[in-house]
């Protein structure tokens, strides 16, 4: 009987084992998931439906991909839920956000670090920048820093939470100008902090450029400089990069969002996402979407994300020391 | 009247369709436990993909109208309000089911959200540019006094116990902190594995309505007695019509109370319906009948609950600030089509933004049309047998709570959730308190900690927390509240002391 | 009388029992910043479950029936079989199939038409069946929801 038993087994796992092999090849045979750690109607939801949906077209991944949101903690909840929990059958994919997960993990507290998933490739990338209401006394970078020089701690910047872009760059401004500010978490992402700059909550905020490109379109507020290398030529040509405006504020804070999937997925499934994914991304009708929705693209490999992700894992953990 | 040289772009043949398809699609949408009028909307952007600008936002302007009202019909048959809005709706709703009158509770609740809806919808028409210095105007103090307020009303919104409903409140407040803390990223009290997540508030509506619901169903045991069916009364369309013209009361609070809160960003949505039925029920003379299946209960909240569409999508459309959750997916809805709201947003895209208000006036009309169609026939699924009920309701809230967020970790917490009020509703705690805590804490705690940082970067708490009118109004409110429903328990006791002294 | 004030003195134990152990997680965890808020909310807790289990103890508490043996007893089977449903099978089996076999089991436990009957048993597996085929259209195929599979689906 016990032979039996075993020999059962034995047949199961071997015919696991079998359908384990057939299964890189005929992948996908059924829906995708994509797992993003903020709530529906959020910049980073938003972005990753309309990427995601030529997924379906036969010359691509033959399946369509399906959102799921699980929002939380700035994105550790679902992070965590990704390292941990979610299965590695290359079914189940994630969002990230850089720098938010890579701070985050530095800071300590969470299941996740960069060695816990591999990435895919990036579809975007969100420079912070610095915001203040259409009515403020302040018309450049120059004016924020003077106020804040003549009045530390009390310059109040709302920001999309602790450890994500806007934090980071906060920092970095901080840090460059030798000044102190008053960062002012918002719960609720970019909607929630950018309505604090516009309500007069706060003096200043930073956001993502894409929302403030649309908030002053909307002739709500002035946008006073890009946490970024170069001008953003595409939506913001006329604002200055804080490097102009004299703080020594490189691209560290820019919010690059792509896919990834957790350690252990199949290389084959990798090796056919990481060549799929980018194509899609690259579509026209998504090139179209994203434009109209006023949110800059930037599309990298793998090997472009696996540089970047250990280049901002360096300057992070030089960055947060000591914080 | 601008808006009315723009509903020729409705009536055309294409645009129809996807209004009828939007409002049917939006009620089955809602209708199903799990998909919270967020979800739905979101469902449905993808579809818009292919459409114009203007199909695809009277396709998503009909949808959201309708998942609002489908969310009653599974709060009012099943007991499993479809999003937070529709728990006012359940505790009147669905008592009236039981006793046969599911039809007649459909009727009023879907009669009430159109009027709600299309009184809503018309201020956002006529009053968008003074209502969008209204919704500027709360600042985090302001909301952190709003939420308190909320919580305020739970020693009134159970009148059975004054300690109990307070207790239920408080264990709501703490339930709503487990998890990671949203600032600093901290663990909070996750004792079990299922809870790193916090409690998924979708996944705690069902556990805490449907599941002692069912439990109900099973203590009445194998007996035939027990489960004779319902007997559902046909109801006349005409004679809710009446009732409708009759609960003035009823409908102007929730319509009032809907419109106003419903701007506040943030807080809004969620709780108008509970706040309309409070209201409603301190005004009534018939207090002691809400709870056990009176009309105005269900009326109030579900006029309520669609008053506040409109009005939430005032901030949206004139600053671009998503008010809840759903605005925010509607943003995503404009943006795929290039169209930024904003101030100008009605001189740019008239055509568009007009259709989409359009859309949404004729939306809540069909829907009335459909909701009362399908009522008499839904309304028959209160003659189930009790087993069969009892094992669906299950199923449903299982794969309703698996799918908010597909994680099996919520299906957990919702039936743990679930067994756990079965029993202390037993000793007298009410699940309505607890949950305006869990919906009041996180928005309580954010708002309390971003108000401190900014008072200490400013000049101070004391000031920051009661300065300027808007706080005053806010706290001698919260004062008011509490003293009201201390003095009012004073009287039921007294009531029941007298009660006994007489038996 | 005094059975129905122990009903109630237990239910209020285990609820103090948890403001206490809130209050003093509240109090001792780290970041303080943290737990600011239910340090606020934790003593609000542990004073109205301190007052309630004084209703409770001197028999003031007039709302509630409790729970008698009876009904204990009608809703135990339901509750076994709702727990190995969510915490057994549903991962186990896979939903759909998990969920057939506990609607099935519902229907069977509380239907009050013998066991005996086949007409019975023809009418509760046509329910469930159709019941389920509702289910897999709402949830699979319209809203794609990628339920867990475990051994069958």
């Amino acid at each position: 009987m016990k032979k039996m038993i075993a020999g059962l087994g034995f047949a199961l796992a071997a015919a696991a084992m079998t359908t384990g092999a057939n299964a890189a090849d005929t992948y996908p045979d059924r829906p995708i998931s994509v797992m993003v750690s903020y709530g529906a109607g959020g910049a980073t939801d938003f972005q990753a439906r309309i990427v995601t949906m030529v997924a379906g077209n036969e010359d691509l991944l033959g399946q369509p991909i399906v959102i799921i949101n699980k929002p939380g903690a700035g994105g550790r909840v679902g992070w965590n839920w990704l390292a941990t929990k979610a299965d590695n059958d290359g079914y189940t994919v994630g969002a990230y956000n850089v720098p938010h997960f890579i701070a985050q993990s530095i800071k300590g507290g969470v299941q996740y670090s960069t060695d816990s998933f591999e990435p895919i490739a990036n579809w975007g990338s969100d420079p912070a920048v610095v915001v203040v209401g259409k009515d403020s006394e302040f018309d450049s970078m120059e004016d924020l820093v003077a106020y804040a020089k003549k009045n530390p701690g009390k310059t109040t910047m709302s920001g999309a939470g602790l450890f994500v872009g806007h934090h980071i760059a906060a920092l970095q401004i901080e840090k460059a100008c030798d000044c102190k500010m008053a960062y002012i978490p918002t719960k609720g992402g970019g909607a929630a902090a950018m309505k604090a700059v516009i309500a007069g909550d706060t003096l200043a905020g930073i956001n993502n450029l894409s929302d403030a490109y649309r908030a002053r379109e909307a002739g709500n507020v002035k946008i006073l400089g890009v946490a970024d290398l170069e001008r953003n030529e595409e939506f913001l040509a006329d604002v200055p990069t804080l490097k102009e405006a004299g703080l020594d504020v490189d691209n560290s804070s820019v919010n690059f969002r792509g896919l990834m999937v957790p350690k252990g997925t199949d290389p084959a499934v990798i090796e056919m996402l990481a060549a799929k994914v980018p194509e899609m991304f690259a579509n026209g009708r998504v090139a179209k979407r994203m434009k109209a929705g006023g949110s800059p693209m930037k599309i990298m490999t793998r090997d472009e994300v696996l540089k970047m992700w250990s280049e901002r894992q360096t300057y992070l953990e030089e960055l947060l020391e000591g914080l | 009247m601008e808006f009315l040289s723009y509903f020729g772009g409705v009536f055309e043949p294409v645009a129809m369709l996807l209004l009828l398809g939007g409002t049917v699609g939006g009620l089955i949408l809602g209708a199903t436990p799990g998909l919270s009028p967020t979800m739905a909307v979101a469902l449905l952007i993808p579809f818009t993909f292919h459409l114009s600008p203007t199909h695809g936002l009277i396709l998503l302007g009909a949808a959201y109208t309708s998942t609002v009202a489908g969310g009653a019909v599974s709060a009012i048959l099943l007991r499993i309000p479809g999003a937070p809005a529709n728990i006012a709706t359940a505790l009147d709703g669905h008592e009236m089911a039981k006793q046969g009158e599911g039809a007649r509770a459909l009727h009023l609740s879907f009669l009430a959200s159109g009027i709600g809806g299309v009184i809503g919808v018309l201020l956002l028409i006529f009053l968008t540019p003074v209502l969008a210095q209204w919704a500027l105007a709360f600042g985090p103090s302001h909301l952190f006094w709003m939420a308190i307020l909320g919580v305020t009303l739970i020693g009134s919104l159970d009148s059975k116990s004054f300690v109990k409903g307070l207790l239920s409140g408080c264990i709501g407040l703490w339930l709503s902190t487990i998890g990671y803390d949203d600032m600093q990223g901290a663990p909070r009290f996750i004792f079990a594995d299922a809870l790193t997540g916090g409690i998924n508030i979708i996944a705690a509506l069902i556990g805490l309505f449907a599941i002692p619901q069912v439990m109900e169903m099973f203590a009445k045991g194998r007996n035939a007695a027990a489960i004779q069916a319902v007997t559902v009364t046909k109801h006349k369309l005409s004679a809710s019509a009446k009732e409708i013209g009759q609960s003035g009361r009823a409908l102007t609070v929730g319509t009032v109370v809907g419109s106003i809160i419903g701007l506040i960003p943030g807080v809004g949505g969620q709780i108008a319906g509970l706040v309309a039925y409070d209201q409603t029920r301190k005004l009534s003379p018939h207090k002691a009948k809400f709870g056990t299946g009176h009309p105005e209960g269900v009326i109030a909240a579900e006029s309520a609950n669609n008053a506040m569409v409109g009005p939430s999508l005032v901030p949206l459309l004139t600053l671009s600030i998503p008010g809840s959750p759903t605005a925010a997916v509607l943003l995503g809805g404009l943006l795929i089509h290039g169209i930024f709201p904003g101030g100008d947003l009605f001189e740019r895209h008239p055509e568009v933004i007009w259709t989409f208000i359009n859309s949404m006036l004729l939306g809540q009309i069909l829907m009335v049309a459909f909701g009362i169609w399908i009522a008499a026939s839904a309304a028959k699924i209160a003659r189930a047998p009790m087993p069969i009920m009892a094992a669906a309701v299950l199923i449903l809230a299982v794969f309703g709570s698996y799918s908010v967020q597909q994680s099996m970790g919520d299906v957990y917490v919702m039936l743990v959730l679930g067994i756990g009020m079965y029993a202390l509703e037993k000793f007298g705690f009410s699940a309505a308190p607890l949950v305006l805590g869990l919906i009041l804490g996180p928005i309580a705690e954010a708002n309390f900690i971003q108000g401190s940082m900014i008072a200490t970067a400013t000049d101070g708490s004391l000031a920051y927390f009661f300065g300027g009118p808007l706080n005053i109004a806010l706290v001698s409110l919260v004062v008011g509240s509490i003293l009201y429903s201390f003095l009012s328990n004073r009287q039921v006791n007294t009531a029941l002391k007298t009660v006994e002294a007489a038996e | 009388m005094t059975g129905a004030r122990t009903q109630h003195i237990v239910p209020a134990g285990i609820v103090l029992a948890v403001a206490i152990i809130v209050a003093w997680l509240s109090f001792t965890e780290e970041p303080t910043e943290a737990f600011l808020f239910p340090r606020i909310i934790s003593v609000a807790f542990v004073g109205l479950a301190v007052w309630n289990m004084y209703r409770a103890a001197a028999g003031l508490a007039r709302v509630g029936g409790g729970i008698d043996g009876r009904t204990a007893l009608n809703v135990l089977p339901g509750l076994i079989v709702a727990l190995a449903f969510v915490f057994f099978a549903a991962t186990a089996l896979g939903f759909y199939v998990a969920g057939t076999l506990t609607f099935l089991a519902i229907y069977t436990i509380y239907d009050p038409t013998p066991l005996s009957s086949l007409n019975g048993w023809v009418r509760r597996i046509i329910v469930t069946a159709v019941f389920m085929a509702v289910m897999y259209g709402l949830f699979a195929l319209l809203l794609k929801v990628q339920t867990p599979r475990g051994m069958f689906f």
